[in-house]
C-alpha cells in the first residue's frame, strides 16, 4: 500500500468518526431532554395553525392604544444609545490597545466589559427590575447595560484598527496625549462610530422589544399581555407593528450610513 | 496661517449627526419622565441585594450543570434540524442556483419577515402553542436559527459558487448536479465555519430564553430572581458567563481562521 492510499484512508477514517460522533451526540440530546420527534413533527403544523388561525385576522379596533407603546420604545431606543455611546466612547478610549493609558486600565477595564457582555441582557433587566421596581427605569439601564458592553468593544477595535502612520507623524510634531486623541484618532475612527451608534439604535429597538416580558415597558410588554389575557389577535397586531418598526428604524439608519460616510 | 486639512462636507454631516443626536436626547429623556426618587431608592437598595448575592453557595451547582447542559442541547437540537431545512431551502432561494425565480422571490420575503421577529417573541409563540419546556424551546429557535442560516449561506452561495456553477451548468448538468457536484464541495468549510458560528449564538440565546418558559437554565435564573435567592442567582450568573465568555472566545477563532482563509 502506498504513502496516498493510507492518507486517504485515514481522512475517510477520521470522516467516518466525526460522523459517529456527530449521531452519537444527537441520540444523546435526543434521549437526554426526552425529545418526542413524533410529538415535534406534530407539533409543527399546530403550531403553524395556532400561528395563522388564533392570530389572524389581527385586531385593528385600537391602534390608537399601541402608540403610546410605540413611541416609548422609540424614546428608549434613543436616550439608551446616547448615553451608552457616550460611556462606551470614554471607554474604549481606556480600552483599546493604542490609546490606553495603562496597560492595567486595560485588562481591569476589558474584563469588566466582558462581563457585562456575556451576561445576558433579560438577566440584567430582571435584576434591575428587582432594584427599581416596575417601570422605565430598569428597561432604560437594562438597554444601557447592553449598549456599554456592546459598543465598548466595537469602538475599541475600530480604534485599533486606524491607521498607525497618522498617529506617528502626530506623535513625532510632539503633541501630547489629548492632541493625539483629536488630531489623529478621533477623525479616522468617526465613520466607524457613526455605524456602530447607527447599529446600537437598530439593536435597542429589537431589544425593547423583549424587555417588556420581565415587566421593564416597551412594546414588549403588550406582547406579554395580550398573549397573557389570550387576546391573539391584539398580539399579532402588535407584533406586526413590532416589525414595521424594526424595518423602518432599519431603513432609516441605512439611509442616514449612506448619506454620511 | 492655518490651513484646513479635513473633509468639508464630512465635518458639516458629521456635525449634522451630533446635533441631530442632542437634538432628539433631550425631549426623549423628558418624555420618559424618570423620577429622582425612584433611582434614589434603588441606589440605596443595592448594598443590601449585593450583601444578599455575595452569599455565595455552592450547593445548587449541579442543578445548574445540568440545566446548562439542557440548554446546550436545546441550541445543539434546533441548530442540527435548522441546518438540514437551510441546505434544502437556500439552494433554492440563491440566485445562482434558484430553480425558479418567482419562487425564490416568495421565500426570500417570508425569510425575511421571519428574521425580523426577535427571537425571544418566536419562543413565547412556541411556549403559548407548545406549553412549556425544552421541545417548544426548539420548536421557537428553530424559525430564526433557519432564517440566519439561509441567509447567511445564500449570500455564500451568490458569492464564492458562482464559477463551479457556471462550469457545470457549461457541461450541461443537471440542478441535482450543480448543487450536489459543484456548490457543495466547494462551500463545505465555509459552511461549517458559519454553523458553528450560528451554534454559538444560539446557546447564548437559549439561555435567556428559559426565562420566558423554553427550559434550560434560564428557567432557574427566573426562579431564582423572581423567589428574591440571590445567592444562587449570581452562582447561576457565574456559570452562564463562564460558558458564554468561553464560547466568545471560540467564535473569535473561527472568525480569525474564515478571515485568513478568506485572503
Amino acid at each position: 500500500m502506498n504513502r496516498a492510499e493510507m492518507l486517504a484512508r485515514q481522512r475517510k477514517a477520521k470522516r467516518l468518526l466525526s460522523l459517529l460522533l456527530f449521531v452519537a451526540a444527537t441520540l444523546f440530546s435526543v434521549w437526554f431532554i426526552e425529545f418526542d420527534i413524533m410529538e415535534f413533527l406534530s407539533g409543527i403544523p399546530l403550531f403553524l395553525n395556532f400561528l395563522f388561525v388564533d392570530f389572524m385576522p389581527p385586531n385593528l379596533d385600537d391602534l390608537s392604544k399601541y402608540l403610546q407603546p410605540v413611541l416609548d420604545t422609540l424614546a428608549f431606543g434613543v436616550v439608551a444609545t446616547v448615553l451608552s455611546s457616550v460611556i462606551a466612547l470614554i471607554i474604549a478610549f481606556l480600552m483599546a490597545h493604542n490609546t490606553s493609558p495603562h496597560p492595567v486600565v486595560r485588562v481591569v477595564l476589558r474584563s469588566i466589559i466582558s462581563f457585562i457582555r456575556n451576561v445576558p441582557f433579560l438577566v440584567w433587566a430582571a435584576i434591575l427590575v428587582v432594584l427599581f421596581g416596575v417601570g422605565t427605569m430598569p428597561g432604560i439601564f437594562a438597554l444601557i447595560l447592553l449598549g456599554i458592553g456592546f459598543l465598548s468593544r466595537l469602538y475599541a477595535e475600530s480604534i485599533e484598527e486606524i491607521d498607525k502612520h497618522a498617529v506617528e507623524a502626530v506623535e513625532a510634531t510632539g503633541a501630547t496625549y489629548l492632541q493625539k486623541l483629536r488630531q489623529a484618532i478621533i477623525p479616522q475612527f468617526m465613520p466607524g462610530y457613526i455605524s456602530w451608534t447607527l447599529f446600537m439604535f437598530e439593536i435597542t429597538i429589537r431589544a425593547s422589544a423583549i424587555l417588556g416580558i420581565v415587566g421593564a415597558g416597551g412594546i414588549g410588554s403588550q406582547i406579554k399581555l395580550t398573549m397573557d389575557l389570550f387576546q391573539y389577535s391584539s398580539t399579532a397586531t402588535v407584533v406586526v407593528i413590532m416589525i414595521i418598526m424594526i424595518l423602518v428604524v432599519e431603513y432609516v439608519t441605512q439611509r442616514i450610513r449612506e448619506r454620511l460616510l | 496661517m492655518k490651513i484646513p486639512i479635513s473633509h468639508k462636507a464630512t465635518k458639516r454631516n458629521q456635525r449634522l449627526f451630533f446635533l441631530v443626536m442632542i437634538v432628539l436626547f433631550v425631549p426623549c429623556l423628558f418624555y420618559l419622565n424618570l423620577s429622582a426618587t425612584q433611582f434614589a431608592e434603588g441606589i440605596a437598595r443595592i448594598p443590601d441585594i449585593a450583601k444578599q448575592f455575595l452569599q455565595i453557595s455552592l450547593d445548587d451547582l449541579p442543578k445548574l450543570l445540568t440545566e446548562l447542559l439542557t440548554s446546550v442541547i436545546i441550541a445543539f437540537l434546533s441548530v442540527v434540524i435548522s441546518v438540514i431545512v437551510a441546505l434544502l431551502l437556500s439552494f433554492v432561494i440563491a440566485d445562482t442556483t434558484a430553480p425558479n425565480r418567482h419562487v425564490a422571490k416568495v421565500l426570500r420575503v417570508i425569510v425575511v419577515v421571519i428574521r425580523t421577529i426577535p427571537t425571544t417573541i418566536w419562543v413565547l409563540l412556541a411556549v403559548a402553542s407548545m406549553g412549556f419546556g425544552s421541545m417548544a424551546g426548539v420548536l421557537g429557535l428553530l424559525f430564526p436559527t433557519t432564517s440566519f442560516l439561509i441567509k447567511s449561506f445564500t449570500a455564500q452561495i451568490d458569492e464564492a459558487g458562482k464559477d463551479s456553477v457556471e462550469a457545470i451548468r457549461a457541461l450541461g448538468g443537471t440542478w441535482w448536479h450543480v448543487v450536489c457536484n459543484g456548490a457543495i464541495p466547494t462551500l463545505y468549510t465555509t459552511f461549517l465555519a458559519l454553523i458553528a458560528f450560528n451554534f454559538e449564538m444560539t446557546v447564548a440565546e437559549t439561555v435567556i430564553l428559559g426565562m420566558v418558559g423554553a427550559g434550560g437554565i434560564g428557567v432557574l435564573l427566573q426562579e431564582y430572581i423572581s423567589y428574591y435567592e440571590f445567592a444562587p442567582l449570581l452562582m447561576g450568573i457565574l456559570v452562564v458567563f463562564i460558558t458564554l465568555f468561553l464560547l466568545e472566545m471560540m467564535t473569535n477563532q473561527i472568525r480569525k481562521r474564515l478571515n485568513s482563509q478568506a485572503r
